[in-house]
């Protein structure tokens, strides 16, 4: 994607308006559908909405958490260290399905009394501890990507060690982690369907509900398919043109 | 100097000892530096003149001994550190500027963070400081869009910005074509005479015998010879530094 490289700030400017309009906007073409996609087309674009939601929310918890438990897992102090990998261990060498299944059976009966998650709440924090492990590799990959230079140079010039992460190391690291943490939201997305599993009435589960109303299932999860591949072309465009942004100064 | 012609004694080191495991890089090495004076530091390779160098901002700490940097003692103490770290400066063999910043940024950023300057005024004091090193015009580029020896005077700008007592140079001339040697070499020369107090690692003896107040000859961890440039480049009295002066004059 060419035009994403040379114009990154418009491209990301166009990627959030587009998909602002397809998700508000998409019900009015859908509805001129044919049944059963028509009389459905609400349910779509609240399914869509919800998709994205996840993906939106997961996708920022799970990058702070990846940016966490990444410096934790550098971290000098051993205790810190053993937590992130375990926190790691734990969630790759288990289902995703598993764990969206743990939070919402376990979290109530762990949570105090009187705080009462919703389904989608219980979706979000799994999926955010999901993609925060893998987020984790790659902000680490990143952080050791950078040259011991950079933060020397900081030091020297009197940063704190807080200012020097904030200032230089992230941003640096950044760059190196971005392809694989925008890889990690495309697969979130698509992820995001398996909290169907709780109830979260995502769009996979718009379209399980349809087709069993319907008995039309071809046409129903070819719409389905092809809300995803609008969403995740419009992620992978934002995030593509972040990198963009990012890549300044790198080369030339 | 002071205008009495008394010196103003800003570095002190006494019985400073380091070892990197069990190899001794610095033995119990003492020397004062005087306000405005220039000092080149010679020797060998491994002889430990970085060590030496990069202990003076706490780079490297060392295990025993005294650092007193002007009447600031150099311990685990941070507000000593970074009192220290906002009076010296450093300038490293491989420039390290911020490559995710504009050359413009790379300056004004440790005015900003650690003096706490507005934006404006430290963007304005950058740009001075450009045209000081005579780079004024590249303030927009990024670090990779500019050459080696134009890399380091914006380097020795950036340490200036922090309008620092004492500045350090590890072999600032080391990493660069012999085209571009000469120009970091003037912006050098400038500053020596401007009366800031400098330490220089290099192995440029032209450069040392024509600016340097006063030559350290460093060899296997402790200062060797400590004199005037006439005398060591004339009649050193060690037969180490005799050997080191005729590799060098006939090139490595
Ligand atoms: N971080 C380190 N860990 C282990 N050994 C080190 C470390 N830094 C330096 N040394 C060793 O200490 C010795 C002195 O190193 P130093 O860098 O001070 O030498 P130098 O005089 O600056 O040499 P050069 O002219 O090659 O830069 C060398 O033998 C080096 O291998
Ligand atoms: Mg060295």
């Amino acid at each position: 994607m060419n035009w994403t490289r040379q114009y990154p700030g418009w491209a990301m400017f166009a990627a959030m308006i587009g998909l602002l309009l397809f998700l508000w906007g998409m019900a009015v073409p859908l509805a001129a559908a044919p049944a059963p996609i028509g009389p459905a087309a609400e349910q779509f674009a609240d399914g869509a909405r919800i998709t994205v939601g996840l993906t939106l929310i997961a996708g920022t918890a799970g990058v702070l958490i990846g940016v966490l438990a990444g410096l934790g897992k550098l971290s000098s102090f051993w205790p810190l260290r053993w937590l992130c990998d375990s926190y790691v261990w734990l969630i790759r060498g288990t289902p995703l399905l598993l764990q969206i299944l743990f939070v919402w059976l376990a979290f109530p009966s762990i949570m105090p009394e009187g705080i009462e998650l919703s389904d989608f709440a219980c979706a979000a924090i799994a999926l955010s501890l999901n993609i925060g492990a893998y987020n984790t590799e790659c902000v680490r990959a990143g952080i050791l990507a950078v040259p011991h230079g950079q933060v020397e140079a900081a030091r020297a010039l009197g940063l704190t060690p807080l200012q020097t992460f904030m200032d230089v190391v992230l941003p640096q690291s950044m760059r190196v982690a971005l392809p694989a943490l925008a890889n990690n939201l495309a697969s979130l997305v698509k992820d995001s369907s398996l909290a169907y599993a709780i109830s979260v009435v995502e769009l996979t589960m718009v379209g399980y509900r349809v087709q069993a109303e319907s008995y039309q299932p071809i046409p129903v999860f070819i719409t389905i398919a092809a809300i995803y591949l609008i969403l995740t072309t419009a992620f992978t465009t934002l995030t593509a043109a972040l990198e963009a942004q990012l890549d300044v100064g790198q080369k030339r | 100097m002071s205008s009495d012609g008394t010196l103003r004694t800003i570095i002190e080191t006494r019985k400073v000892d380091k070892r990197f495991g069990t190899f001794h890089a610095l033995k119990d090495v003492s020397a004062t530096f005087y306000e405005g004076q220039v000092t080149a530091i010679v020797g060998p390779s491994g002889s430990g003149k970085s060590t030496f160098l990069r202990t003076l901002n706490r780079l490297e700490t060392h295990d025993s001994g005294e650092i007193v940097i002007d009447g600031i003692v150099l311990n685990d103490n941070l507000k000593n550190l970074d009192a220290i770290r906002r009076e010296v400066g450093m300038v490293f063999q491989s420039f390290n500027l911020f490559s995710h910043l504009s050359i413009l940024r790379n300056v004004a950023l440790a005015p900003m963070r650690v003096r706490k300057m507005s934006r404006e005024a430290a963007e304005s004091k950058a740009l001075n400081l450009l045209e000081r090193v005579g780079l004024k015009n590249q303030a927009a580029k990024y670090p990779v869009q500019l050459s080696g020896g134009q890399q380091q005077r914006v380097a020795i700008a950036r340490a200036l910005a922090m309008d620092p007592k004492v500045l350090l140079f590890d072999e600032p001339t080391s990493a660069l074509d012999p085209e571009m040697v000469n120009e970091v070499l003037a912006v050098m020369r400038e500053l020596a005479y401007s009366g800031i107090t400098m330490l220089v690692v290099t192995h440029e003896m032209g450069f040392a015998r024509e600016v340097a107040d006063r030559i350290i000859f460093f060899d296997e961890g402790v200062i060797l010879e400590d004199t005037t440039p006439e005398s060591f480049f004339s009649n050193p009295d060690h037969d180490r530094a005799k050997a080191f002066l005729s590799q060098v004059r006939h090139g490595f």
